[in-house]
């Protein structure tokens, strides 16, 4: 035994002397690492890009790098997966220790994160107004979360427009189908899925509990926000808001909606069966494509609206992400130019990554085009796509703010505290104050 | 033990067994499933488990991520454990009011929640020029109070009367310390390797902020990508996540006979 | 004392030898601890969006006693604590104790099972305890068989219960950990001691509080340290089981101390100021643990 612990000690003293030689080597890689940018473009024909999930947006970008090589076959793209939690620590670890040329030349943000980040970090990111990419190609709603004081930030991407989602089988065994369920209100909805929740014990609709996903979605469907023009929050007298929280409760008490504790339940009762639909972001769509045993039955159209409210519309939002060009970059009218010539004005693009991914464009000159209209046969042979595109042109914009996610959880925390039986106008004072006293820093 | 006792701890260790086990067994069962099965709450072995593992190494590089935890957390145990044994020895062996009171100090190092303290590190890291290296891996944890007081307070059960006769013999501290102290602690040096490879095996917060380049992957940051997109495919991060399991395990099954069969006599 | 003198009498030879052994280790921590705590200190007493900072005295503390997220958390980490590191802590002595037995069979492999949890991946872990306190999960679905219920209960969506799994899931996950520690100290008790006292006719219950506790000690009182400075920095469970819900009830300091970094508009110097309270929570308790424990006898 002596014999191995001294070979043990033997091997760790030469790890530190190797590593002792090594310093001065993995120092200097770092360093001429450093001198071409980590993050910052290598050579002039090459960008960094920083963003999450392979089978969509990694996927995009490999395309749009294969776009724009038709013409500039010496670009390069170097695409680092980077988990969107990692992107926002990572931002703001380099933006305030004032260490920036960490960053890549592009990055993906989620659009509720966007304001927050340019008006905390305004050092970080490149104005990008005047840099040749159209906006007016965009939806405006979409747009809107990249614009901080009149510029823009962001070139939009991926679509979060909502959908409702349903089981045209369980609808059928109650007597309705999906077309009683097209621009609808939420009451009407409620009717409905009492009705079929009584013929076959299935609910129509489940969200995350501690969640306000569907409570934001609602807000927005009337151009409600949190926040008022100036940024302050506007929660206490909000009559879309209070709306919205009575319509949730009473949609639980009624056992139509269910409740579960997490994403991953959440998916589990579109799989399963245990529900009759869901409304939530388009993007949904892909998870419940992967219980390839309910192809045919699914079908969707557009979301139930608010009764009583001025401006209430049956189309909404929910998540979506946009490209921001970081002052890291060394060469940004290289990434101005790229992202213009794919993202913002590349129609072929998106008729590349949409079969094969489900990424749906905010791109508006796509609508037209023919693999947008193509019957989905998981969706009951519908054109879901071109759809999805057409909702996506009636969102109403939404002010997010910078403290979004602040008065985001304020609410959750109210909707948990109104569901198990506390009063909604004091539970929104609270949200109200919690979201005042996150501000006044 | 009589047999009424013996079955009652058989029962008791069984059950506890069981039930520390179960996940373990639920991740394997998930890496041989359908994703839309493993929502579906199966507890049966599927027979995806090499569609699983197709999908798996064709949109991760698994061999890399294994490649470099590999490479980190065994530099960072080897040199962790030498830095922090000697360390913990000197505090007991040599302790004077001086050292036990630097000993508390040091022990308020570990009080402050990273998030505190990530981004003067990250400062200092970027200054020196070590983000996207080993070094800058390696160092921030590489010397901890934890492991300090555990050798330190294992230390404390070493006979002086040994060192008193090896200092008469001629023996310099160090040479105590080396051929005494170092073969007689082999079941404190066991648990305390297991610990450190397994705590450096799992980082995740420190790397990834310092680590912006794909080659840099660990098999941390390969799970956490796998969980990040739209659609979320748990037969396939099941996989990612046993093969990141697996090796802490090996270590521990090889080690722990070390770590609790008792001193083989090299003291008496 | 006649230990010390005697150290005292070799003289400053040995005491020099002994600065020689833990300088590089204490340099380390200085450098790589101590420095960004001293920086995070003075962030503490500033205040700003990003890095925008301005100097505002003692603002932050005064702010973190007026926050009732702050304040919710301060409890919930408080109950964790003094609920789950005692029974923590026992059952790993017990455990671990069993496994020291001579003719105890399957050791190994009762030890690596026991081990397992801290090793199983935090992502997996999460997703079943989730499903196994479901209201149609497995623990429901038990309870409801053996008639203690009707229909199922939301566990993590009612505030004490959802505490009750953090706890339940804490446990499971450390006491193996600790049981190592505990494994590993017992090597320093020879077995003969054990054997001599089972002649002198002690009960295996009496050998275990009188042999077993004492003698650990040091081991003891390394993991009450590590585990009271685990509780109150708890982030992971509060993160990934609970998300700190229902209502903030199970959130954690750290938790929410990362929100205010990095989810939040972020806001370092009270994040830093929140981080110093914690510090001086342990602190504070270490300081008793050691004074209760760490004696040389």
């Amino acid at each position: 035994m002596k014999k191995k612990i001294a070979s043990l000690l033997l091997a760790g003293a030469m790890v530190v002397s190797l590593t002792a030689c090594g310093t001065g080597g993995s120092g200097s890689t770092a360093q001429t690492g450093d001198k071409k940018g980590d993050g910052g473009a290598k050579a002039t024909n090459e960008l960094t890009v920083w963003c999450w999930d392979p089978a969509f947006n990694l996927y995009a970008m490999k395309e749009a790098e294969k776009v724009y090589q038709k013409d500039h076959p010496d670009f390069k793209l170097n695409v680092v997966e980077t988990p969107w939690k990692d992107i926002q620590t990572k931002l703001t670890t380099a933006a305030t220790s004032g260490n920036l040329e960490s960053l890549p030349d592009i990055m993906l943000l989620q659009d509720n994160a966007f304001q927050k980040n340019v008006i905390s970090y305004p050092d970080a990111f490149q104005d990008i107004t005047g840099s040749g990419v159209d906006f007016s190609k965009f939806a405006k709603a979409k747009t809107a979360y990249s614009v901080v004081e009149g510029k823009n930030y962001g070139v939009p991407f991926d679509n979060g427009s909502v959908v409702g989602c349903y089981r045209t089988d369980i609808l059928k065994e109650a007597g309705y189908t999906v077309d009683d369920f097209k621009d609808i209100t939420w009451s009407q909805y409620q009717e409905m899925g009492e009705k079929i929740l009584a013929k076959t014990g299935k609910p129509l609709l489940s969200c995350q509990a501690g969640e306000s996903d569907l409570i934001m979605m609602m807000l927005q469907s009337a151009g409600g926000s949190l926040f008022d023009k100036d940024g302050k929050p506007d929660m206490v007298g909000n009559a879309t808001l209070k709306k919205v929280m009575e319509t949730y409760a009473s949609l639980v008490k009624s056992g139509v909606l269910i409740e579960v504790n997490d994403w991953d339940q959440y998916v589990g009762t579109l799989t399963n069966s245990t529900v009759g639909g869901t409304i939530n972001g388009c993007w949904i769509m892909a998870s419940i494509q992967t219980a390839e045993d309910q192809s045919g039955n699914w079908a969707i159209t557009n979301m139930p609206k608010l009764e009583g409210v001025e401006g209430a519309t049956n189309y909404s939002n929910n998540g979506g992400s946009s490209w921001a060009v970081t002052s890291a970059s060394k060469n940004p009218e290289l990434a101005y130019d790229f992202l213009s010539k794919t993202f913002a004005g590349s129609t072929e693009l998106y008729e590349t990554i949409l079969p094969k991914s489900g990424a749906m464009a905010t791109y508006l000159p796509v609508a037209e085009s023919k693999v947008y209209g193509e019957p989905q046969k998981f969706f009951g042979d519908k054109p879901v796509y071109s759809m999805i595109t057409d909702f996506a042109s009636k969102v109403p914009s939404n002010n997010t703010g910078v403290y979004y996610y602040e008065a985001r959880d304020a609410v959750a925390t109210a909707i948990t505290k109104v569901v198990a039986g506390s009063d909604i106008d004091a539970e929104i004072k609270n949200a109200e104050d919690t979201v005042n006293f996150a501000m006044g820093k | 033990m009589t047999k009424g006792k013996k079955f009652f701890a058989y029962t008791f260790l069984i059950v506890v067994s069981f039930i520390s086990v179960f996940p373990l067994y639920w991740m394997m069962v998930a890496a041989t499933n359908r994703s839309v099965d493993v929502t579906r709450g199966t507890l049966m072995f599927g027979t995806a488990l090499f569609d699983n593992a197709n999908k798996l190494l064709g949109s991760q590089n698994v061999s890399t991520a294994l490649i470099n935890s590999f490479k980190y957390s065994t530099i960072m145990t080897l040199i962790s454990l030498l830095i922090c044994s000697i360390a913990g020895y000197g505090f007991e062996v040599f302790h004077d009011k001086a050292k036990d009171r630097v000993m508390s100090v040091i022990l308020l190092a570990m009080m402050v929640p990273f998030a505190a303290t990530m981004i003067p590190l990250y400062q200092m890291f970027s200054k020196a020029r070590l983000l996207n290296s080993t070094l800058g891996f390696i160092l921030p944890t590489i010397s901890t109070p934890f492991l300090i007081m555990m050798f330190r307070q294992s230390a404390r059960s070493f006979p002086s009367d040994i060192m008193e006769a090896a200092r008469l013999d001629g023996l310099t501290e160090f040479q105590i310390f080396y051929r005494m102290f170092l073969p007689t602690m082999r079941s404190t040096y066991a648990a305390a390797l297991t610990i450190t490879f397994m705590n450096a095996w799992n980082s995740y917060l420190w790397p990834k902020v310092i680590m912006s380049d794909a080659k840099s992957i660990t098999m941390p940051m390969l799970v956490a990508n796998l969980t990040q997109g739209y659609v979320t495919d748990y037969g396939i991060l099941m996989l990612a996540v046993l093969i990141c399991t697996i090796p802490t395990v090996v270590i521990f099954f090889l080690l722990q006979k070390s770590f609790a069969e008792g001193i083989t006599g090299a003291v008496k | 004392m006649v230990n010390s003198n005697k150290k005292r009498s070799v003289g400053q030879k040995q005491s020099m030898a002994g600065w020689a052994f833990l300088t590089p280790a204490v340099l380390l921590i200085g450098v790589m601890s101590f420095l960004p705590m001293i920086q995070a200190l003075f962030l503490s007493f500033q205040t700003g969006i990003g890095n925008k900072m301005k100097w505002t005295g003692v603002t932050n503390y005064i702010r973190m006693f007026k926050d009732p997220v702050f304040m919710q958390a301060l409890k919930n980490n408080f109950i964790y604590l003094v609920i789950q590191v005692p029974i923590m802590l026992i059952l790993a002595l017990i455990l671990a104790s069993l496994l020291n037995h001579k003719d105890l069979r399957f050791k190994g492999l009762f030890r690596t099972a026991i081990f397992l949890p801290c090793a199983t991946s935090l992502v997996s872990y999460a997703v079943i305890f989730r499903s196994l306190f479901a209201v149609d999960g497995l623990v429901n679905n038990i309870l409801i068989k053996l008639g203690f219920l009707n229909t199922g209960y939301n566990f993590l969506g009612h505030p004490d219960s959802a505490r009750i799994v953090i706890i339940l899931a804490l446990i499971w996950r450390w006491t193996g950990y600790n049981m190592v520690f505990y494994l590993s100290g017992l090597q320093n008790i020879e077995y003969s001691v054990y054997e001599a006292a089972k002649i002198d006719g002690a009960s295996p219950i009496q050998s275990f509080f009188r042999i077993t506790v004492p003698l650990l000690r040091p081991t003891i009182l390394l993991t009450a340290i590590m585990s009271t400075n685990g509780t109150l920095q708890l982030f992971d469970e509060s993160v990934n089981l609970t998300n700190g819900g229902p209502a903030n009830a199970t959130i954690t300091m750290s938790h929410y101390i990362y929100n205010v970094s990095f989810k939040y508009v972020p806001n370092f110097g009270y994040a830093a100021s929140m981080s110093y309270l914690i510090l001086f929570l342990v602190a504070f308790l270490a300081f008793v643990q050691l004074k209760v424990g760490d004696k040389r006898d």
